[in-house]
């Protein structure tokens, strides 16, 4: 409650705030009064166009606790955290664009596990399936919890109270208009988000005197920094050596984010894995009106992405200079939003939050809405369900998994924080992003890959990366009398790296060791198609194992 | 405290990264978005054009591809 006092809204605020709750729920009420089939909830009925994606998938990407959180890590380890919207998207991005989102396109799939079934088998596709689902419900919960603390802390606002409003607003757009009316809707909280994030970004450099100021004043911080570690000896610019403004940091730096990591492990797997695999990432392109829109789609939000960290990190720097007292980066922004923005401003900045939370949240509810619907209602449980009928499946679950959600929330509330059950949650994705990443790039590579091996690997892989998790734990390495694994806090990166090879080095020889798989699963490798591409109506529902066209 | 296996491949593969020098690991990460700079700039029409050819320059998604790679060769190359 520090923050709460010097954050006070005013009637301004609140009616800034209304007027974007207002817009966002009328938008996906209209989109949602022409719902009729499960194409149009699960894929926007392929008529969405790229402008639209584009920014959608930059505000899926940016969630309401990354907009403090990555300026509080801007304020704790500097620039280095951009890497994860610089070189950890765009190059994956344009990769996606040019490579993998037209051949997942062509293939008329709703899912990724359900490409992977085509490719492999139902195995590999049932555990891709329930990963995703797992992470997903789960961190429907942490979005709402963390990001209710953060309001609660920020604006004094009841934790309780902000969890069940956005629960019940995101879940009823989505409910209603499925991923039309997330599309469109996160477009608009896209640009909310960037004016918000804006806003602060140059009242900070006015306030500061400039970019040159700016500079001017971290590195005498650093200077400062310094001479604190060398007990009082000055020392020069060039001997303070700053990772402040650096984004490559040396292997054997303190911070999380050591060169090899963040090139290895994220620019090289965990990107590619989120902007090829993801399914919450990757459903938004394949509802694109054409297979050209898919692809422009990911080209405009590679654009978009590259001024992301201007607006996220760079305040965090600006903290440094302004705020140097504080101890916690998390509280760089919300003691920021304090200092320069006038009563009235602050309204445009909530809405920037809760934009950034709701269109993160809208996303990962659908998302895990169309895999519980197509890749296990309708694989396993009704083949020939009609399309009215998976909507109502489909809507259903979304009522579902809202539920859950907030259960989960109030679940993760009893918890300590210390007790490390909502840290093993938040790095949930990197446990099996990389076997994933592998997988699904040997597949569509590798003509010999089979899905017997595939299987095999995706589960040696998970179980790497959790193995690994387990043992950099105090307890662990503590009782079993070792010494820690990783030399840096939050080795996620490295996880990510070890699972992917674990993963791929299996595959290979197992597949080396099996019969190869017949020929109609290599139409899903690239260069192996059969020259029958399929247009959007044609691919109308999942084609199931045999796969109809690509 | 015990050292296993993995923790002596950590050590070493720690040690050989740590000899690399950090203007090497810029010319890394610069030359890799080169790389795929001219990967995007070679792609045939077919690939970054709707059916028929773009009609204005801004439906050729190679420019839109080559300058959010341009703009990371700069970030890159000067942070």
């Amino acid at each position: 409650m520090v923050f709460a006092a010097t954050n006070s809204l005013t009637l301004p605020d609140y009616v800034v705030i209304v007027l974007y709750l207002i817009g966002t729920i009328a938008m996906g009420i209209v989109i949602g009064a022409r719902m009729k089939t499960g194409k149009e909830f699960f894929l926007g009925g392929r008529r969405l166009p790229w402008w639209a994606i584009g920014m959608s998938l930059v505000a899926t990407d940016i969630g309401g606790t990354d907009i403090i959180g990555v300026g509080g890590a801007a304020f704790s380890h500097g620039m280095a955290i951009a890497n994860f919207e610089w070189i950890g998207c765009v190059p994956a991005m344009i990769v996606g664009a040019f490579v993998f989102i037209p051949f997942l396109y062509r293939s008329g799939v709703y899912t990724v596990p359900e490409f992977l079934e085509r490719r492999y088998n139902v195995g590999v596709r049932a555990v891709m399936a329930a990963c995703w689902l797992v992470f997903m419900a789960c961190n429907l919960g942490i979005m709402l919890l963390a990001s209710a603390k953060m309001m609660s802390t920020v604006f004094g606002w009841n934790e309780v109270g902000c969890m069940l409003v956005t629960a019940i607003l995101v879940g009823g757009y989505t409910f209603v208009g499925g991923l039309a009316a997330v599309v469109y809707t996160d477009m608009i909280q896209c640009g909310v988000m960037i004016a918000g994030c804006l806003l602060i970004l140059v009242l900070g450099l006015v306030e500061i005197g400039g970019v040159g100021e700016l500079r001017k004043r971290l590195a005498e911080a650093d200077v400062r920094e310094a001479a604190i570690v060398n007990e009082g000896v000055s020392v020069s610019n060039a001997e303070a050596d700053s990772e402040r403004t650096s984004l490559i940091l040396p292997a054997d730096t303190e911070s999380p984010f050591p060169w090899p990591g963040i090139y290895f492990g994220l620019a090289l797997i965990l990107s590619p894995a989120y902007w090829l695999g993801n399914q919450a990432i990757v459903q938004r392109s394949l509802g694109a009106r054409s297979e050209f829109e898919a692809r422009a789609s990911y080209i405009w939000g590679a654009l978009l992405k590259n001024i992301i960290p201007l607006i996220v990190a760079v305040p965090g720097l600006i903290a440094v200079v302004l705020l140097p007292d504080l101890s916690n980066g998390d509280q760089a922004i919300p003691s920021l939003i304090g200092v320069l923005l006038p009563a009235g401003l602050r309204g445009l900045f909530v809405a920037a939050f809760l934009a950034a939370l709701m269109s993160s949240m809208d996303s990962y509810l659908n998302s895990a809405a169309t895999i519980v619907s197509n890749d296990f209602y309708k694989r396993f449980i009704d083949r020939d369900v009609s399309d009215e009928r998976l909507l109502k499946v489909g809507r259903v679950t979304t009522i579902v998994l809202v539920a859950w959600a907030v259960l989960f929330a109030f679940l993760l509330a009893t918890m300590s924080e210390k007790s490390g059950i909502y840290a093993v949650f938040q790095t949930l994705m990197a446990f099996f992003q990389g076997p994933a990443f592998a997988v699904l790039l040997l597949g569509v590579l590798w003509r010999r890959a089979t899905g017997q091996a595939a299987f095999i690997a995706l589960l040696c892989g998970i179980g790497t990366s959790v193995s690994l998790y387990a043992l950099n734990q105090p307890d662990v390495y503590g009782a079993l009398g070792w010494e820690p694994l990783f030399r840096i806090h939050e080795p996620f990166l490295y996880f990510s790296i070890w699972a992917f090879l674990v993963t791929a080095v299996v595959l290979v020889v197992v597949s080396l060791l099996g019969t190869p798989e017949p020929s109609g699963k290599l139409r899903y490798v690239f260069g192996g198609h059969t020259g029958d591409t399929c247009s959007p109506t044609d691919t109308e529902s999942s084609a199931g194992p045999a796969g109809r066209c690509l | 405290m015990l050292m296993t296996p993995l923790h002596h491949l950590g050590e070493l593969l720690r040690a050989i990264l740590k000899t690399i020098p950090l203007t090497a690991i810029r010319v890394l990460f610069v030359a890799s978005l080169v790389a795929l700079l001219i990967w995007v700039v070679r792609l045939p029409k077919s690939a970054t054009e709707p059916d028929g050819g773009a009609k204005r320059w801004d439906e050729n998604l190679k420019i839109g591809a080559a300058g959010a790679l341009l703009i990371q060769i700069v970030i890159y190359a000067l942070l």
